[in-house]
């Protein structure tokens, strides 16, 4: 895996920016997997690597519920990371390795959210006279130095996942190994996805809605050929 | 006209000092400075409590932030008494909470993603996703517009203006777009990835789908997919170096 300096400055930029919007900053969805791969691929040159790296952890995305104070994994700058991984190879050998080290950032993401959260509280504790006060300039201070802190944690995330691309792509797998490492977080990233779907659908018209997308996809699939 | 521009840019960053303790809190607080700007030159005294009152525990869904921060702005030009906004405030929480997640996190968003899902594998690329971002910041913005503009209008009566709005239909209306869309996706992304395979590999995947189905709901265990996959791939690369 060798990327041109420029090329690793737009992705650890694209990385802290789809960090950022995971939670602190707009959230206009480029934190999702598919949007963050797709552009990371386009970054790599190579568009099908993100895309593909992409979907495959959408799937585990569509399992998480990011609601109200819940712990989640962060997928968005960890696909980043992982699309350089994949890039340049045939999708059926390098996806699987790629994935993982995707989920293992996400891991790591998950973690420095919660290091985030607790920077951003020992913050307002710090400004807490200020805010007892009613001093604008004190909410302002404290706003900017949490979208700065998610920054700085969304290239830092970046950066690791990386590290560890560059590590893994050292590994020498041969086809069989890495195909079947393709096949089996396809598998499980298809349980991700339909078992969030199916708690999500609960018992109620969204289950029959679920299965009739399913039904209907599946005969798009046997139509198109996929 | 210019404040309520600059608020709900502001709004945009509601999350942005997100913590345990005051939640959503500081980013209200950041988001109604600019609303409250004309409350410093009337009534200074009240202005230094709104600010306070502004900052404090807050928490609900970041789309629907305008609404509470519309209605406690209103009511504090108002001059209604500062227990009375502080208990709005509090109140707002668990309806713009779970109307909000409702609508965008188990609606919206999957419904979208699971679409857009479906088109990339069928082809579609980059234009899919460009659509997806389109779409739902369409609706995004349009939603934090309303909610503000709402919010702003009612004041203390904001709850019976949700009542009466599109919000609580909506919310229900979504969520069998969300089980289409992304049951939709599911097959499609299935048959893509898989089809390279011999038939062997992709029973073996579909069969880790449902261990990985079973292991979710007999463990429903937090990060239970994500734990399950780097489990299975240790294991696989484990194999295939004793084979080998």
């Amino acid at each position: 895996m060798t990327l041109a300096p420029v090329t690793l400055i737009a992705l650890v930029g694209w990385g802290m920016l789809v960090g950022l919007d995971l939670v602190s900053v707009w959230q206009a969805m480029i934190a999702r997997p598919l949007v963050a791969g797709g552009i990371a691929g386009v970054l790599v040159g190579d568009v099908e690597a993100g895309l593909r790296v992409g979907a495959l952890i959408e799937l585990f995305a569509l399992d998480v519920l990011p609601v109200g104070a819940a712990r989640y994994p962060d997928y968005g700058p960890p696909t980043v990371g992982a699309t350089a991984l994949a890039a340049g190879g045939p999708w059926e050998l390098t996806l699987g390795l790629a994935g993982a080290v995707s989920l293992i950032g996400a891991v790591l993401g998950g973690l420095s959210l919660q290091l985030l959260r607790r920077s951003n509280a020992t913050a307002i504790q710090g400004a807490a006279a200020a805010l007892a006060a009613g001093e604008g300039s004190a909410i302002r201070r404290l706003q900017y130095g949490g979208v700065a802190r998610d920054a700085l944690r969304s290239a830092l995330l970046t950066v690791i996942v990386l590290g560890i691309a560059a590590g893994a792509a050292r590994i020498s797998l041969d086809r069989p190994t890495a195909a079947a490492l393709t096949v089996v977080v396809v598998g499980i990233g298809l349980a991700a996805a339909l078992g969030g779907a199916i708690r999500s659908a609960g018992r109620g018209r969204r289950r029959a809605w679920l299965l009739a997308g399913l039904a209907v996809g599946a005969v798009i699939a046997l139509a198109v050929n996929l | 006209m210019k404040s309520r521009l600059r608020a709900l840019l502001r709004l945009f960053a509601v999350q942005g000092t997100w913590n345990y303790e005051r939640m959503l809190g500081v980013g209200m607080g950041y988001a109604a400075e600019p609303l409250l700007e004309e409350l410093k030159l009337s009534d200074p005294q009240r202005h230094a409590e709104a600010v306070v009152r502004s900052a404090e525990f807050f928490n609900c869904n970041p789309n629907l932030a305008g609404l509470a921060l519309g209605a406690e702005v209103r009511a504090e030009y108002d001059g209604d008494p500062g227990p009375q906004v502080a208990r709005l405030r509090t109140a707002l929480c668990s309806p713009l909470g779970a109307l909000g997640d409702q609508l965008f996190w188990a609606g919206l968003v999957p419904a979208l993603v699971g679409i857009t899902l479906a088109a990339v594998m069928l082809g579609a690329g980059l234009w899919a996703i460009v659509a997806f971002l389109v779409v739902y910041n369409g609706i995004r913005i349009w939603t934090a517009v309303w909610s503000l503009r709402t919010g702003l209008a009612a004041g203390m009566n904001v709850a019976a203006a949700i009542g009466r709005s599109w919000l609580p239909r909506a919310a229900g209306a979504v969520a069998p777009a969300a089980g289409f869309g992304v049951g939709l996706a599911l097959p499609l992304a299935a048959a893509s990835f898989l089809r390279p395979f011999p038939l062997t590999a992709g029973l073996g995947a579909l069969g880790l789908t449902a261990l990985g189905l079973v292991a979710g709901y007999v463990g429903g265990a937090r990060y239970g997919a994500l734990r399950y996959a780097l489990l299975a791939v240790l294991v696989t690369l484990l194999v295939r170096v004793v084979l080998t």
